[in-house]
């Protein structure tokens, strides 16, 4: 393997029935970065039928090329022909760096390929920096410049390792939704469109889809929510819990309580979070009305991020919170849920 | 030294345990199936003048002394250990206080209701967070105007929502000791129906289970300036006197539980024969009850004992804690003896002493666990 010969940053521009994925654009800001770093250009790979169209879009948020592989076999993801269509890809263009988004789909792809071409692949990265590797200088080791450091929690985000690929090429990511930046849109810009097949036999390998299942989930488990939205005896009444619903729908989290507003009777049992309770353990927690007595605590202080609101700026939960607010939920969740809506919006 | 009780403790004791016998032991299993607080026991109870036995004549009561008192527990836990603590947290940790710090105003307005038994007493001093560490307190009292605003909750408070008067323990602030911050902490008393003050959940207990526990919530609870009890910043002293007395009433309890089980086991071992003759000959049943027997009356002594000392001298807390510690551990393990020398039967609910020693375990954890009481005595000891 010629280590030369590889240049640019590749991205995998997800798209499902005809739509780009958020995690395209958030690729691409990032692999700005980088490629600027390395002094390059930022090429998206866009694997489906009919789906050249969705070129421009790639490139107001940064793609210099579009390399596009269309082709019918190609409709709904699946492993391997999307598989052959990347490897084909990076076996023909030498990428320096590919990056996958750390999707259900991404998670499945970016093995695949990297097993066929022969590299390492970083799962689930959370920074991306272009530095020297080893990090610092060591005697009998050559150090080498404009590597990709790829860093990612491990054991359950206990620790935090940074990996790199200096002798295999494309060094090979997938990168955690919602982690990056994406750029803010060039409105009329063009990209190269380079238009490439590398031909599709099917075979046994080709898994036929059955069905596609849209589920909407009315019960959730709100163990399995990486965002919480919960309520304790401060929120008041059963009516006011809409205002952590409509909060809930906009962050895209779920709603649970402490033990007061079950024995209230305003939410069934398994939404309790705490020692009576259930265990949970999202990426954000957010305690509103709530004390914060142990028993409650003791059922989610191991949530990545803690946000409290309380009008008792004395209440034990502030203790573990990250963020925490004094006042009113019922001023703060409307405007907070505004903001947040807002936000949204400005992603989309 | 005198180990024989007079005719007037004798007298109340036969009357006491008549009591127990006809009114509420026909009634102990169902309470403990159904979890309902016997109501029509308690207003019976206050007919007698069961409520307010230490309390004095002019207030209402009945003008005994703390012994006479710790013998009613007793008798009613011999075979009811939930009718038993109704009248100990109603006697010692809401009459009492209000008896010994509140105005002349407080006592002649709540005494002799609740002395009736017209009304029922109850105390609040355990919160989510503050159990053994009483000093952790959330529950807030801020003076606006002429009226204290509670905010806050309370949790496993004995009698609560059936009770009327509640003793409520609240930092009213913040002072400098020793360069030290500190909370001050003052008690206040406050009526069922105050608005601003709801209940919460009612616990499902092991033991105690007609015994009415539920949690106190206070939501801008808006109290009269003059009902805070004692001086602003004397809540902690107020609550650790109060529970001392408590815990003669608890220890009376837990020495009644113990007495009741083995009572039962005597009876039943004369009775079971196995291998053609009743177990009651059997050298380990004698053992057993002898053992039981002792540790029974060594409880029974110290329990007495600190009620004398509620009468005779300024400080008791040590002998109080003594007779709850060792009389908590004698219902505990006389109990769990008695039901063994039951054998199969005694682990069925329709024989009461599974339901005994259900109840003496509690005895061991509320007004003060057995590991509070070491401390106590401990600290005594090495002062």
């Amino acid at each position: 393997m010629n280590l030369e010969e590889y240049k640019g940053v590749y991205v995998y521009a997800q798209q499902v029935d005809g739509t780009l994925s958020g995690i395209a654009f958030e690729l691409l800001g990032k692999a700005k970065d980088l490629a600027s770093d390395l002094k390059t250009d930022v090429t998206a790979v866009l694997i489906g039928s009919d789906v050249k169209g969705l070129a421009d879009e790639l490139a107001a948020y940064g793609a210099d090329k579009v390399i596009v592989v269309d082709d019918p076999e190609l409709k709904d993801y699946r492993t391997e022909p999307y598989t052959h269509a990347l490897a084909s890809v990076i076996n023909e263009y030498k990428p320096e760096i590919m990056l996958v988004g750390a999707t259900a789909i991404g998670r499945d792809l970016g093995p695949r390929v990297s097993a066929r071409v022969a590299t390492g692949l970083t799962a689930d990265c959370t920074q991306l920096e272009i530095g020297d590797f080893p990090l610092n200088p060591m005697p009998g080791k050559e150090q080498k410049h404009n590597q990709l450091l790829m860093t990612r929690p491990a054991f359950g985000g206990n620790t935090i390792a940074t990996i790199a690929c200096p002798d295999n090429r494309p060094q090979m990511a997938t990168v955690r939704p919602g982690v990056m930046q994406k750029i803010d849109k060039i409105d009329g810009a063009k990209a190269e469109v380079i238009e490439y097949n590398p031909g599709f036999t099917p075979d046994n390998k080709y898994v036929e889809i059955i069905d596609i299942v849209k589920s909407v989930s009315e019960t959730v488990d709100i163990m399995d929510a990486k965002i919480l939205v919960s309520g304790g005896r401060g929120v008041g009444s059963p009516e006011n819990f809409k205002l952590l619903e409509d909060l809930a729908e906009a962050i895209g989290g779920e709603v649970s309580c402490s033990r007061a507003v079950v024995d209230n009777g305003w939410k069934p049992k398994d939404l309790q979070v705490g020692q009576t309770g259930k265990t949970v353990r999202p990426q954000v927690y957010f305690a509103i009305g709530i004390s914060g007595a142990i028993q409650h605590v003791a059922g989610m202080e191991e949530s990545d991020l803690i946000i409290a609101i309380n009008k008792d700026e004395t209440a034990p939960i502030f203790e573990v919170a990250d963020y925490g607010i004094v006042g009113d939920l019922n001023k703060i969740l409307p405007q907070l849920t505004e903001q947040i809506k807002a936000a949204v919006a400005a992603k989309k | 030294m005198d180990f024989a009780l007079d005719k007037k403790h004798e007298m109340a004791r036969t009357l006491f345990r008549e009591f127990a016998e006809n009114e509420v032991k026909p009634f102990a299993q169902e309470t403990d199936e159904t979890e309902v607080f016997p109501r029509a026991i308690v207003d019976k109870m206050a007919k007698y003048g069961f409520l307010g036995i230490p309390v004095p004549k002019e207030y209402g009561g009945q003008g005994c002394d703390p012994l006479t008192y710790a013998m009613c527990v007793e008798e009613l836990a011999k075979v009811c250990g939930t009718t038993a603590v109704i009248v100990s947290a109603h006697t010692s940790l809401c009459i009492d206080p209000i008896m010994t710090y509140g105005t002349e105003e407080q006592k002649k307005k709540y005494v002799p209701d609740l002395a009736s038994g017209k009304k029922l007493g109850a105390f609040g001093l355990t919160e989510p967070g503050a159990g053994t560490d009483a000093q952790g307190q959330q529950t807030k009292a801020v003076l606006d105007g002429d009226e204290w605003v509670l905010n806050g909750s309370k949790c496993f408070i004995t009698n609560g929502k059936e009770a009327d008067v509640y003793i409520i323990i609240a930092v009213t602030g913040v002072v400098e000791k020793r360069g030290r911050k500190q909370k001050e902490i003052s008690a206040f008393i406050v009526e069922k129906g105050t608005p601003g003050f709801t209940f919460g959940t009612k616990e499902k207990k092991m033991g105690i289970r007609g015994s009415s526990t539920y949690e106190l919530i206070f939501t801008d609870c808006r109290i009269p300036k003059e009902n805070i009890l004692g001086a602003k910043g004397k809540g902690f002293g107020i609550a650790m006197h109060t529970l001392d007395g408590g815990r003669i009433g608890i220890a009376a309890q837990a020495l009644g539980i113990a007495e009741g089980a083995l009572d039962r086991t005597v009876e039943y071992v004369k009775e079971r024969k196995q291998f053609g003759r009743s177990i009651a000959q059997f050298q380990n049943t004698q053992f057993q009850l002898a053992e039981m027997a002792t540790s029974v009356e060594a409880a029974q002594l110290l329990v007495y004992k600190a009620a004398k000392a509620k009468e005779t001298q300024k400080v008791y807390s040590v002998e109080a804690a003594k007779a709850k510690l060792f009389a908590a551990q004698v219902a505990m393990d006389v109990t769990t003896k008695a039901v063994q020398l039951h054998g199969g039967y005694g682990y069925i609910r329709e024989y009461e002493v599974e339901r005994m020693m259900r109840d003496a375990k509690i005895t061991e954890i509320y007004e003060g666990t057995s590991e509070v009481q070491r401390m106590v005595i401990s600290g005594n000891l090495l002062k």
